[in-house]
């Protein structure tokens, strides 16, 4: 035990003490904190912006429409300034007043410009023109404050007082989404498909970097000889799962790091999205539970354990990096592929091929978590998953102790799958 | 104490399809210096890695100061160095040392203080510098031997095995290494080290065993497998010129088995039957200059030759180790 231990404390320390592990725990959360920041800025754009404030409105109606549109298109903006400016003008002069409204706009001084004038009035047309003019909330915005203000002018001509007329047009509606999935309702649809593609992106991620450490990690106590020190000292299996166990500690640590880091940034997003000229979107974080974090971690592990385990058998059967290469590729392709299931697991997450990935080994430490990240995954399911993961560790680990105990001696060429399969009937 | 700090009892090992050691005997006593020879490819590495329970034995039997070699208590006694030498590149020397020592179960601040030692003893740590605190990699080939070799020794063994371990030392470390060797032995601990170089163990080693393809081909004590090999060979040193008369002498089988050639000095092995006085004199008429004519021993390098064959040396030794 103690000498399992002092393998696992070596491969912990020595890692976390290097400069790529600083480097990748910095910059982890930054990296995530930006693809969830930046799509749910690009999102806060399907919101109008402030570009609606800094308009003309050109008003042509002579009735003072453009003064009550000016505040409609405001809304309960409370910043003060931000608002339309408005020009009226006789109905001959619109012509040339659009030719300069639309100079300001050329100069950037503006972003565009509303014509309001006897038609609008009759709720027939009204004309926008401006560089945003392709913006759909901004547009929606500008004409269901125009429909708005038509409407109010309506009530006030049937003898509506001022007041009244602010209590029956004020509808300051705000409509937010959420999914309902089997299991209830799950929070922001956006937020948990961001969530889960981040659970699967990390793990994936994690998955192939730290499998490749323990790659090279064996490799060089192989090339070095230094294992077959240790392996005066140790059994193998000992030397195997100390490397394993204290590998996945460090990724497990960086995962934490992260996930607090990440979270922290989130926090902070607010005044982040502020700084970047984003009005404040409600954006709710998925509510996930200390079981289900600790299920993630869980998951994590064992698929940590579960490919780590073969990188180790792929680093004791070669001799230098670029044979470890070649020779992990099968292991790259299990991972790839399941990578490139992730994002149709995560539009149908309740589908056949989620399901069937979600308990295979190969693709479950990956998938499932990405499953109850964004849906509600029957418990039955979950410990089917955990239970054939947990085999598939067992097993991975197994076929790994009995090709690293013969490939960690063996130097020359390259063995063949044949050879390593043989291998596994040594004895030792 | 048990007698035998090694006591092998036919052991085999084969890999794909070819033996590497065939029912292999030997006993190494507790308290000696044991030379394990043989040409490369012969199965000593093999061998010592069974010895270490590295790998195990496909038949046999064997037993370390007395206890089945699987015990793992066993291993804290036993010191190791490989035949190819490497430690963490990227690891800072104290931690690698400090590393090894925990494998061996020595306690951290045991181990602190015995790294200390050590260091300052093979000069790795002086009031200017201590290397100590620099990574492996920063160290130059022989200080990082020095680092693998205090690795071996610090859990302070019972049973230490060197595997070719003179091979890529300069003279300097390789002489430190055989005062190490003799200390060793006086500290009552025994070394076993495997070469293919006789010189280093016919002087080091109280007992050898040769092995050649996998068999033992002989074992014993140097005294005794010295004198087993008989007293018909001589020592010929010569001055000056006159060798081609020698060599033509030398090349008579009626008188001549055997001939080491190192240009001015010769081992000779006597054909069966042959009086030595009849070689002197042709060797004496042919006007060569005798610096020295002696019956003596044959040296391990002779027994060697003899035993294994010259030819099946050199066809193994140009093949991979
Ligand atoms: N792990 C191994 N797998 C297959 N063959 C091996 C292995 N180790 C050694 N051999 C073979 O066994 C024979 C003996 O090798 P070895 O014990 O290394 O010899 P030595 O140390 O005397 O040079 C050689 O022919 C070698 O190729
Ligand atoms: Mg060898």
């Amino acid at each position: 035990m103690a000498k399992l231990w002092a393998i696992i404390k070596r491969e912990y320390l020595e890692r976390v003490r290097s400069k790529w592990f600083l480097i990748a725990t910095f910059f982890g959360p930054i990296f995530f904190s930006a693809i969830i920041i930046v799509p749910a800025w690009l999102a806060s754009k399907s919101k109008a912006t402030s570009d609606v404030y800094n308009t003309t409105i050109l008003d042509a109606t002579g009735t003072g429409f453009g003064h009550r549109l000016a505040v409609n298109i405001a809304g309960d903006s409370t910043i003060p300034g931000r608002m339309p400016t408005v020009k009226v003008v006789a109905p001959s002069e619109l012509t040339m007043a659009e030719s300069l409204a639309t100079h300001e706009v050329m100069r950037k001084q503006k972003t565009g410009y509303v014509v309001v004038n006897q038609q609008t009035l009759a709720g027939e047309s009204a004309r926008y023109a401006g560089t945003n003019a392709t913006s759909i909330a901004d547009m929606a915005q500008i004409k269901s404050a125009i429909r708005q203000t038509i409407l109010a002018s309506r009530l006030e001509k049937v003898g509506l007082d001022n007041e009244k007329m602010k209590e029956i047009t004020f509808i300051p509606l705000d409509f937010s989404t959420e999914r309902i999935t089997e299991r209830g309702r799950a929070g922001s649809g956006m937020a948990s498909v961001l969530f889960g593609f981040a659970i699967g992106f990390l793990l994936y991620l994690s998955i192939v970097v730290y499998g490749q450490t323990i790659m090279s990690g064996v490799l060089e106590e192989k090339t070095t000889r230094v294992a077959e020190v240790v392996m005066s000292s140790v059994p193998t299996d000992t030397l195997l799962v100390g490397k394993v166990l204290g590998v996945g500690a460090v990724g497990l640590t960086q995962q934490i790091l992260w996930i607090g880091t990440t979270y922290v940034l989130l926090k902070l997003r607010a005044p982040i999205m502020a700084k970047l000229g984003a009005p404040a979107v409600t954006f709710s974080l998925p509510d996930i539970s200390l079981a289900a974090g600790i299920l993630f971690l869980l998951f994590f592990l064992l698929g940590f354990i579960f490919y780590s385990s073969l990188y180790a058998a792929v680093g004791s059967s070669v001799n230098s990096e670029s044979e470890a290469r070649q020779a992990a590729s099968p292991l790259m392709i299990m991972i790839v592929s399941t990578g490139v299931f992730i994002q149709p697991v995560l539009l149908n997450p309740t589908g056949t091929t989620a399901k069937v990935l979600s308990l295979v080994p190969i693709s479950s430490p990956i998938i499932m978590p990405i499953r109850m990240a964004v849906t509600g995954v029957p418990p039955l399911e979950l410990a089917g998953s955990l239970a054939f993961l947990a085999i598939g560790c067992v097993l991975a680990l197994w076929l790994a102790s009995r090709i690293y105990r013969v490939g960690l001696l063996m130097y020359g060429k390259r063995p063949t799958m044949k050879e390593m399969a043989r291998w596994v009937s040594y004895a030792r | 104490m048990t007698e035998y700090a090694i006591d092998i009892v036919n052991i085999t090992k084969r890999f794909a399809g070819h033996t590497a050691v065939r029912d292999l005997t030997l006993r190494v006593p507790t308290g000696s210096v044991y030379g394990l020879l043989g040409p490369n490819g012969a199965g000593k590495t093999t061998t010592i890695r069974m010895i270490l329970n590295i790998i195990a034995p496909d038949s046999g039997m064997i037993h370390i100061f007395g206890r089945p070699s699987n015990d793992p208590k066993i291993t804290e006694r036993l010191g190791y160095l490989p035949e190819e030498r490497g430690l963490y590149r990227k690891m800072q020397v104290r931690r690698v040392l400090k590393f090894l020592a925990e494998l061996k179960g020595v306690r951290g601040s045991d181990a602190d203080r015995r790294i200390d030692e050590w260091l300052e003893r093979l000069s790795l740590k002086t009031p200017e510098k201590d290397w100590g605190l620099a990574k492996i990699d920063e160290l130059s080939r022989g200080m990082q031997q020095k680092v693998q070799f205090i690795g071996t020794l610090l859990h302070d063994p019972d049973l230490v095995i060197l595997d070719e371990p003179f091979s890529g030392l300069d003279p300097i470390n390789a002489q430190a290494l055989k005062d190490t060797v003799v200390e060793l032995k006086h500290r009552g601990k025994t070394v076993i080290f495997s070469t293919h170089l006789m010189d280093n163990a016919e002087r080091l080693c109280d007992s050898v065993c040769i092995i050649a393809q996998g068999e033992k081909v002989l074992d014993g004590t140097v005294t005794d497998v010295r004198e087993e090999h008989g007293q018909r060979n001589i020592a010929l040193a010569l001055e000056g010129d006159g060798m081609a008369g020698v060599a033509s002498i030398l090349r008579d089988h009626s008188l001549v088995k055997r001939a080491d050639d190192s240009n001015r000095f010769f081992e000779i092995e006597l054909a069966p039957g042959a009086d030595p006085q009849a070689l002197l004199k042709r060797i004496v008429e042919s006007g060569a200059s005798v610096q020295r004519f002696e019956m003596i021993q044959p040296s391990l390098h002779q027994i060697f030759l003899q035993k294994v064959g010259a030819r099946g040396v050199e066809e193994r030794m140009s093949g991979h180790g």
